[in-house]
């Protein structure tokens, strides 16, 4: 039986549903050896910022009870350089490509976004709402419905691109900020964006980041990713969602498609086995054709 | 760049030490390509936790037989896996990856500073570099430990023909106190000489101060925790010199592990 795998997110059209999520996999071409790129359904680039950024002083990253904690700090070469350097190379795969866009201003939001706007061979944009935002101490924008509604609008009225804002899990009811990013415009979410945590090292007796507090991914997540999915499916059943948080085998991936999912993203587990995405996507086809659904739709929200 | 993410059939396990371990590897691709002070990501099984791959330097490679080593101790859930690999096992392999020792072929004298766990790169060196190097080139190694059971690769150093020198902090064997007391003393010689160190972040301080100090070319090894290990997730960073005088970040796991010391700013 044939499988279909093919996803549309709005306007996004995708060959099928597994991406690489930002901040996992570099610009995507830095993998182009050890995985075949062209089969992804998208690669969605590390963060961009109007000026490259050197990102926060070591230790970055700690490994925690199934996951890790980072505090990267956005480090990137800035939408420029990218723009010049990297994306005609990752262009020649021909595959969907989706340019996380950070920032520190709503201005530099839509700076970014109206660059990569102008540029050839950008399928969409994701927006990274867990930056912090210089203007309120370094809160995330996207804990705010109101922060969340003028950045996804502003980057709407500059970049006639589909539009994903990514949502961060840092407040207790997700909803009305889903609500409010779609609202203003958003084609689609994807949810979640890291945890935050901290960690602490009993032997030196300090931090084990540089920063105290850092974000946490990996599988240790998954359940809190997924509790939140369910309850922004719940209450906005009609907008293309896309899960992200702890995903590293094809179930965990059919897990979200279950919940509602259009398309899931793979963070983590790149690290630790860079044919992940490829492997959850043999692993979701097998899946359809043992069990007789010709695609995705049919599997998509049977449980709710 | 020729990496290669493989199973990697396990030939040999073999005791070391008291507590040290060495896991030979059957690799084609990786045991042709692999250079002294590069390293390989290593997952032992399929777990959520530990989670992430380590990285271990290559201990020694053998192109003709497909085989490659590291060296380990059992200290951690991660290496209690490690230690539980049996003969014809696969662990999965990343590698080979990062940057290598450079042989300065200026230099009469070439110091190889290995500290406790950090020799097994040196030994490969080493191995690769005696058989390069003219009469009247020296190799000298300074090998330090905690103590003496904790030393490593005295017996393979030995049989290349270099000239060995022992520091251990307990004084079980050899000067005791720190390694980079016995640099210090044989940078007096004005020898035409080159370092190349490898062991913890600080004695691969001290190592780069002295050396710096004297104008002495050294390369270090970096240790830093690294979750990816080819250059994507920059978890690694360690802070360089730009040449405009200001700082950024390198990547341990790519344009490192080995770094010239004058690029490194120690914070």
């Amino acid at each position: 039986m044939a499988v279909n795998l093919q996803v549309a997110l709005g306007r996004l059209r995708l060959p099928n549903p597994v991406m690489v999520a930002a901040g996992t996999f570099g610009y995507g071409v830095e993998y182009r050896d050890l995985v075949d790129l062209t089969r992804l359904g998208a690669i969605v680039t590390k963060s961009l910022t109007l000026a490259p950024r050197m990102g926060n002083p070591p230790p970055r990253v700690a490994e925690t009870p199934a996951g890790m904690l980072n505090t990267i700090g956005l480090q990137n070469d800035g939408v420029d350089a990218f723009l010049l350097e990297t994306l005609p190379r990752l262009r020649e795969y021909g595959v969907p490509i989706i340019v996380s866009v950070a920032g520190e201003t709503l201005e530099e939001y839509v700076q970014v976004a109206a660059k990569v706007s102008r540029a050839e061979g950008v399928a969409a944009l994701e927006l990274n709402l867990s930056c912090p935002n210089q203007a309120r101490g370094g809160m995330e924008f996207g804990v705010s419905a109101e922060l969340t509604a003028q950045v996804v609008a502003a980057v709407r009225r500059a970049a006639d691109l589909p539009l994903i804002a990514k949502l961060t899990p840092n407040l207790g009811d997700l909803t009305p900020v889903a609500q409010a990013a779609v609202d203003a415009g958003a084609d689609a979410l994807s949810l979640i964006n890291t945890l935050l945590g901290v960690a602490v090292d009993a032997q030196t007796r300090r931090f084990r980041l540089s920063s105290k507090v850092g974000g946490l991914s990996g599988p240790a997540v998954k359940p809190i990713a997924q509790y939140h999915f369910w309850r922004v499916r719940q209450a906005l059943p009609n907008t293309p969602l896309i899960g992200v948080g702890g995903i590293s085998t094809p179930d965990d991936a059919l897990e979200y498609i279950l919940l509602g999912a259009h398309a899931v993203q793979i963070g983590t587990a790149n690290y630790v086995q860079p044919t992940t995405a490829l492997e959850i996507l043999d692993g979701i086809h097998n899946y359809l054709q043992q069990h007789g659904f010709e695609s995705l739709d049919a599997l998509r929200g049977l449980v709710g | 760049m020729s990496r290669y993410e493989l199973p990697a059939v396990v030939v040999e396990h073999q005791r070391r030490g008291a507590n040290l371990y060495e896991l030979i590897l059957h690799a084609p691709p990786i045991a042709e390509r692999a250079t002294p002070g590069q390293f390989v990501m290593v997952r032992a099984v399929r777990t959520h936790a530990p989670l992430w791959r380590r990285p271990y330097s290559i201990l020694r490679a053998n192109p003709d037989k497909g085989v490659f080593s590291i060296l380990y101790s059992v200290q951690s859930a991660f290496t209690e896996l490690l230690a539980m690999k049996r003969i014809g096992s696969t662990v999965q392999i990343l590698g080979p990856l990062g940057s290598y020792f450079q042989p300065v072929r200026a230099a009469r004298r070439h110091i190889l500073v290995a500290g406790g766990v950090g020799a097994p790169p040196l030994c490969f060196f080493a191995a690769r570099l005696a058989p390069t190097l003219t009469p009247d080139e020296h190799l000298l190694i300074l090998a330090g430990a905690r103590s003496s059971e904790m030393l490593v690769g005295l017996d393979e150093f030995r049989a290349l023909g270099a000239q060995v020198r022992i520091a251990t902090d307990d004084g079980s064997q050899g000067y005791q106190g720190y390694v980079t007391d016995l640099l210090a003393q044989a940078l007096d010689d004005p020898l035409e000489t080159a370092v190349y160190a490898c062991g913890p972040n600080r004695m691969l301080r001290t190592a780069a101060d002295i050396c710096l100090a004297r104008g002495v070319p050294c390369q270090i090894s970096l240790d830093a925790p690294m979750p990816c290990g080819v250059g994507v997730c920059l978890g690694c960073a360690i802070p360089v010199r730009t040449p405009d005088g200001g700082v950024w970040y390198k990547r341990a796991c790519a344009e490192g592990p080995v770094f010239w010391a004058e690029e490194v700013v120690w914070q």
